[in-house]
């Protein structure tokens, strides 16, 4: 009986006074944030829902933004070892990639070496992407796989989301 | 007694979760925070009073940060081997337009300034996948007709990603860091320059100018 009248505060005093301490773990590790934090050099835009025919081919037209001052390959770049830009699907997302039209790259040229023409998309671009799905919605996760330069340097090849509720009816 | 103990057994139990979520919590932030840190010793590109972009980096003044890296064939290479010359750690990569553009300058003045000592280290940021045999040995030889094809005739070595961080991340490329023969970096560039600029660094490298 004793136990169980001063036990219980006891232990009620314990564990506040643990989670108090614990409180102090909390503490900022950093005084300061880090002075810049690395933006994307794509953005998608738009559509965030669409509503197609189920299990017939449908083209939607996928609005991405590059960053002003950068460019990014197209998906036929001139070189061979340049990374072109591409779109995919995830297998299990009950949507399924049939095809995509590219737009053509636009010319490019390095200021400091003209003679080489690279293959770029510059500004906002569109991807018409063909997919076929399942009857129901599903959150797809496009994923675009770009590499991003400016005139005078690059940026390593990045993938983002762009994330679309699609409707299938 | 009985219900004492199971109140004394769930406080602990409490207590236990308590713990661990503070100590998993701590053990998060403190890895962010030095991933934070790391990219805090970040240069950054600033235009000087010429009109010039200039690469200011911490690193200038001091030691460049030490690494053993692997040649295309294999062959472990250290940034102490080079002990004594005047070095440019080049970072590059084949998908990098303008690194193709300055690697035949680089070429030329490593041929002109070699027998003073001076060495290009040519550091590949291409993704390496080291758990795939296969696609490790494409990565390398995609490389390596690169490497090739440009008639790169100094050390090229792979996986420069596993040392971005004491570079500063390496947020683009090329950047190059000029190391004197102390071991210290007396000049770093990102992007592409020019030549002469190129050449400059170099010369304050071998301490031909200050």
């Amino acid at each position: 009986m004793f136990a169980y009248k001063t036990g219980i505060p006891i232990s009620i005093a314990a564990a506040l006074t643990f989670t108090s301490l614990l409180a102090i773990g909390q503490r900022p590790l950093l005084d300061e944030a880090p002075r810049s934090a690395t933006k994307p050099a794509v953005v998608f835009l738009y559509p965030e829902q669409v509503t197609i025919p189920a299990a017939k081919p449908t083209t939607i037209a996928l609005h991405f933004r590059i960053a002003p001052g950068l460019h990014i390959n197209s998906h036929t770049p001139r070189q061979e070892e340049l990374i072109p830009t591409t779109l995919a699907i995830p297998a299990d997302s009950g949507v399924r990639l049939d095809g995509v039209v590219y737009p053509p790259g636009a010319d490019f040229t390095l200021p400091l070496d003209p003679t080489a023409k690279l293959s770029v998309y510059t500004g906002e671009f569109i991807l018409h992407a063909r997919i076929v799905a399942a009857r129901g919605d599903h959150l797809v996760e496009a994923r675009l796989r770009y590499q991003a330069c400016d005139s005078n340097a690059c940026m390593p090849p990045k993938t983002i989301t762009a994330a679309i509720d699609v409707i299938g009816k | 007694m009985k219900r004492n103990t199971l109140v004394i057994t769930a406080v602990l139990m409490i207590l236990a979760t308590f713990a661990w979520a503070g100590w998993a919590n701590w053990e998060y932030r403190k890895q962010a925070a030095e991933r934070l840190r790391a990219s805090a010793a970040q240069g950054e590109l600033v235009v000087d009073a010429a009109g010039t972009p200039q690469y200011n980096t911490p690193l200038l003044g001091k030691p460049a940060p030490p690494f053993t890296l692997e040649d295309l064939s294999g062959k472990k290479v250290s940034l102490s081997d080079y002990k004594g010359h005047a070095l440019a750690i080049n970072f590059w990569a084949t998908w990098c337009a303008p690194c193709k553009v300055e690697t035949p300058w680089f070429i030329d003045l490593h041929n002109q300034y070699a027998a003073q000592g001076f060495e290009v280290l040519a550091i590949s940021a291409d993704d390496i996948d080291r758990k795939d045999p296969n696609k490790f040995r494409d990565e390398k030889q995609e490389i390596a007709r690169f490497v090739q094809k440009m008639h790169m005739p100094y050390p090229v070595l792979i996986d420069g990603d596993s040392i971005s961080e004491p570079y500063g991340g390496l947020d683009a490329l090329p950047t190059t860091f000029f190391v004197n023969r102390n071991g210290a970096v007396v000049a770093a560039q990102m992007g592409i320059t020019s030549k002469e600029e190129i050449e400059k660094n170099i010369k304050k490298a071998l301490e031909i100018v200050k």
